[in-house]
């Protein structure tokens, strides 16, 4: 960009104009920053003064702008102006409706909202995107189960070739293997044929889905848009360009060879639900042990499943796969009496009415926990939670235990890893555990101050085999499930362009998974299309900018490489940080990580925030006004604060709220910038960490908690109270917390002495 | 269908809930019992039960046969119908407990001088015999069916307001309350147990 015109907009609606003195502020912008275009608007946002905006714009007078009215977080459109950068000064909700009228605390307030928006907009540049431009558009299936099939479906006819890699010789998965399928449409009631082969049909029909069997994926490298994947396919290796992948490797039935205090092994009648199946499929079920006809059977439910011992979780499909199976069992033959006992019965979805068709039918349910199963007697014995008592139910001629799902994120056929350390490590937490060499805030050698998931580590080699810096692996949570947000951002793994479905992400059913199927290709879709102009996808979908590292400053220390949530940054033969732009969810957790400050943003760097720090006027020690720095992660805390001023509550004017990306971003410079210019207390404010974590970026919030527990000795050094600095957990959902939390910290910090820095 | 009657002598019978179904009143509707309690806390003289309604089908599911059989809780039902009128899943509570408590007598689960089923036995008698109930037949059979001493010992026990109920016109004196067409209703009983015994 030529000549730098920066703009000043400030608007008088909405109540700022009855809180603050508006001409006050079109001064700071005039004589502190010297911006000689200020206007001031009744309605910034009316039609006339966008218009004139633009007019502005288009006229030359103006190539960036302040906008001081309302949050960032509305109204976005209107103020968004093609190549110009605007910045937010949050003038209604975070001053205007949340501080008393015209009072001097209030005024002061304002005019730091206009000094760090003009700080902020002085570092802010029109970003210029990293786009791939020609991207691969086929979308790789990797599984050949009812997601996986789902999936292909889904792309091809989307517009998008599709290619469909399974493992096994044939298509279908373990959804081919039984007869009948619960219900998942009006009137939900009852079982019927099971459809999966018309599927199969459809999707080999289709010319814009290629189906590969008995073929795995050797290795992946590359980026979303422009993948390279390795295939191993009847001996041989081909490779292809693929532009996104959904990973659809499904399901294996809990290992029920574990499961002998349930019985199994102990007869030939003591069967799994899966085996079951295999029974139903061969007509009306006969005992194993002697072929007799099965007249009275009992389905044990929970086996294995939320069993600390075995399967933590709820499996979520095995109480309605139980329900089927009985139906099946009474309806196949009258006379038959079929037992359901069961801890609760859980049928996600609508499936009241099949437990009615069930009960109707005769089944009979029974609530209490299987305590033991004697597979020789053929008797389950319960405790029965409405009797209050030990219950056995003698003489059956089966036993059904309904197993659990465990996701097959990883391909247990593949050969494990040579270190398996390494391998549980990058699988359960791929951020290294250890730090490599010392750099700030690290000794070396030091660990990560959050667990280690000892359970559940799957056994084999990778899925992808992806040829990633930090490793091979999809990471995954503690349940050995790929690591995502259940609720928030379900089809997101940690490595972007590349998306789990189906049961590989949580247990579910054939209409779930078919559903989640169609979902994670849409996800997909977006990131090929996103590589392909340089935009973002999830949480800061459609971001245009990208971090950019200053090689000639970089100290080749690889903590970008070894933080980064989402695996982005790989490293040259010289140890040096390569960044792939496409895998890049520009959280910034790289750019608070260096320890020398050189990746930066287009418009959001450590200077500008440093900057923003140092544009605040900090009134004297005398003055009796201290200043509270609060760092507010962007995607929750900050509208949290802004939902509190919508609510009009109101909290402490010494507080000033600086948006960060992901507090993972947050770099100590900031906090030692923050001290050095007299501010009292910092505060951090973002999501929860941990295994429940809310964090929209995964690691970020963990690792800013983790790095601001190494300024402690700083703030000692400097001869501070370690109070000062404050990390607050803050959820989208807290706002009625906010003003409380913040006004409990100004007055912790109202009774500490006043910063000695300030005016040095 | 029909299936044996269950056999004696297992504590955990597994064909119960199966032959409740078949052969009780209203048993096919037991297994859409939800296990709420409504029942229960609805009855007016639940706590008179052994068991309320709610845990009696649940111990029917359990196969608790000699339990069930042998529990008061059929035998106390008065018929309000509260439960029936409260069940969500639209079991017929009272028509279950009543074939219940007939098939318990059946089977000679009501043995000896059983209260109820004496009181119950006395009250269709004299139903059956007159068309109507009389006070004084009704009560004087079922003390003396509790045995000849027990007899005499309830009948002296309430002389006293028997007399008062005399005196007040609460209870004549004379030949006992009937109805006209008692030949009819002798045949139409008879017919009534010959369609019973069909099945």
């Amino acid at each position: 960009m030529s000549e730098k015109k920066p703009g000043v907009y400030l608007c008088k609606g909405c109540g700022i104009a009855d809180a603050v003195d508006v001409g006050a502020l079109e001064k700071v912008g005039k004589n502190e920053f010297r911006i000689g275009h200020c206007v001031v608007s009744d309605a910034l946002c009316s039609p006339e003064s966008v218009a004139s905006m633009q007019k502005d714009v288009a006229d030359g007078a103006v190539n960036r702008m302040v906008v001081g009215a309302c949050s960032p977080r509305v109204m976005a459109e209107k103020f968004r102006f093609d190549g110009v950068p605007v910045v937010r000064a949050n003038l209604r909700e975070q001053v205007a409706w949340s501080q008393p009228a015209h009072e001097e605390d209030t005024e002061m307030l304002a005019a730091d909202s206009i000094r760090m928006a003009a700080a902020q907009l002085a570092k802010t540049q029109q970003p210029t995107p990293a786009a791939l431009g020609e991207v691969s558009r086929t979308i790789l299936v990797v599984g050949g189960g009812v997601t996986g099939l789902t999936a292909a479906l889904e792309a091809a006819q989307s517009g998008y070739d599709a290619l469909v890699v399974e493992k096994s010789d044939a298509l279908g998965g373990w959804s081919s293997k039984w007869p009948m399928r619960a219900p998942h449409a009006p009137p939900y009631r009852d079982i019927y044929g099971n459809d999966i082969e018309a599927l199969i049909a459809k999707v080999k029909a289709n010319g814009r889905v290629r189906i590969l069997t008995n073929a795995t994926v050797a290795k992946t490298s590359g980026q979303p848009g422009a993948f390279d994947v390795v295939i191993s396919h009847g001996g041989q290796d081909v490779t292809e360009k693929v532009g996104a992948i959904v990973v659809a490797t499904g399901w294996r039935p809990y290992d029920a060879t574990k499961l002998t205090h349930l019985g199994y092994g102990a007869s030939p009648d003591v069967v799994t639900g899966i085996e079951f199946e295999a029974m139903l499929a061969k007509g009306a079920p006969v005992k194993p042990s002697n072929g007799a006809p099965v007249k009275t059977i009992a389905f044990v439910q929970c086996a294995g499943s939320r069993d600390p011992n075995h399967l933590p979780y709820c499996s979520s499909v095995c109480c309605t796969a139980s329900i089927k199976q009985a139906l099946q069992v009474v309806k196949g033959d009258q006379d038959a009496m079929a037992y359901i006992v069961y801890e609760e019965l859980r049928t996600p979805g609508t499936a009241e009415e099949f437990y009615r068709e069930a009960q109707r039918n005769g089944v009979v349910f029974m609530k209490g926990k299987a305590t033991s199963v004697d597979g020789k007697a053929m008797t389950v014995s319960y405790s029965d939670e409405l009797l209050g008592q030990e219950v056995p139910l003698g003489g059956l001629d089966l036993i059904v235990l309904a197993t659990g799902m465990v996701p097959n994120s990883t391909n247990v056929d593949a050969p494990a890893a040579a270190d398996p350390e390494k391998d549980k490590a990058q699988l359960t937490d791929d951020i290294n555990p250890v730090a490599p060499i010392a750099v700030a805030g690290y000794a070396k050698g030091e660990g990560t101050p959050w667990p280690h998931i000892d359970k559940g580590i799957p056994p084999g080699g990778p899925i992808l085999n992806l040829q990633y810096r930090q490793g091979p692996h999809i990471p995954i949570l503690a349940d050995g499930f790929s690591d995502s947000h259940y609720i928030c951002f379900p089809y997101e793994t940690r490595r972007t362009g590349i998306y789990t479905a189906g049961p590989v992400r949580r247990p579910m059913d054939m209409a779930e998974s078919a559903e989640d199927a169609t979902g994670a290709v849409l996800k997909a879709i977006q990131a090929l299309e996103g590589g392909a102009v340089g935009a973002a996808v999830h949480p800061r979908v459609g971001d245009l900018t990208y971090p950019k590292i200053g090689h000639e400053k970089c100290t080749k220390c690889r903590r970008c490489t070894v933080e980064c949530p989402f695996g982005a940054i790989d490293e040259d033969e010289q140890g040096r940080p390569v960044v792939n732009f496409a895998r890049c969810r520009r959280c910034g957790t790289c750019m608070g990580a260096c320890p020398v400050q050189t990746i930066t943003f287009d418009n959001y760097n450590p200077q500008m925030v440093n900057d923003m720090i140092e544009a605040n006027e900090i009134p004297d020690e005398f003055s009796e006004k201290p200043r509270i720095l609060v760092l507010a992660c962007e995607n929750d805390a900050y509208p949290a604060i802004d939902m509190a001023g919508i609510a009009r509550s109101h909290w402490s004017p010494f507080v000033r709220i600086v948006p960060v990306r992901c507090l993972g971003s947050v770099t100590l410079q900031w906090v030692s910038t923050a001290l050095q210019k007299g501010y009292d207390g910092i505060m951090l404010m973002g999501c929860k960490s941990g295994d429940d974590y809310q964090c929209h970026f995964v690691k970020g919030s963990a690792l800013a908690k983790e790095r601001l527990s190494k300024v402690g000795e700083t703030l000692k050094s400097l001869a501070l109270e370690q109070e000062r600095i404050t990390f607050e957990e803050m959820s989208i959902a807290d706002s009625c917390r906010a003003p409380t939390v913040l006004d409990a910290f100004a007055k912790l910090i109202g009774d500490l002495p006043p910063n000695p820095m300030k005016g040095f | 269908m029909t299936t044996p009657a269950p056999a004696a002598g297992k504590t955990y019978d597994l064909s119960f809930a199966r032959w409740v179904r078949d052969n009780i009143n209203g048993g096919d509707k037991l297994n859409l019992c939800m296990q709420c309690g409504a029942c229960s806390g609805s009855c007016p003289i639940g706590v008179q039960m052994d068991y309320g309604p709610r845990k009696l089908f649940m111990m029917i599911r359990a196969g608790m046969k000699e339990e069930v059989l042998s529990a008061n809780t059929q035998w106390n039902c008065t018929s309000c119908y509260r439960c029936v009128v409260r069940c969500p899943r639209g079991v017929p509570v009272t028509y279950i407990l009543q074939d219940l408590a007939a098939k318990s007598a059946e089977f000679g689960y009501a043995k000896g001088p059983h209260e109820n089923k004496n009181f119950a036995q006395s009250f269709w008698w004299s139903a059956a015999t007159f068309g109507r109930t009389d006070e004084r037949l009704v009560t004087m059979r079922y003390f003396f069916s509790l045995g000849l001493g027990e007899g005499f010992k309830r009948a002296m026990a309430n002389l006293k307001v028997a007399l008062g109920m005399v005196k007040t016109g609460r209870m004549h004196i004379g030949l006992p309350h009937m109805t006209k067409g008692r030949k009819g209703l002798k045949a139409i009983l008879a017919k009534a147990r010959e369609i019973e015994a069909r099945h």
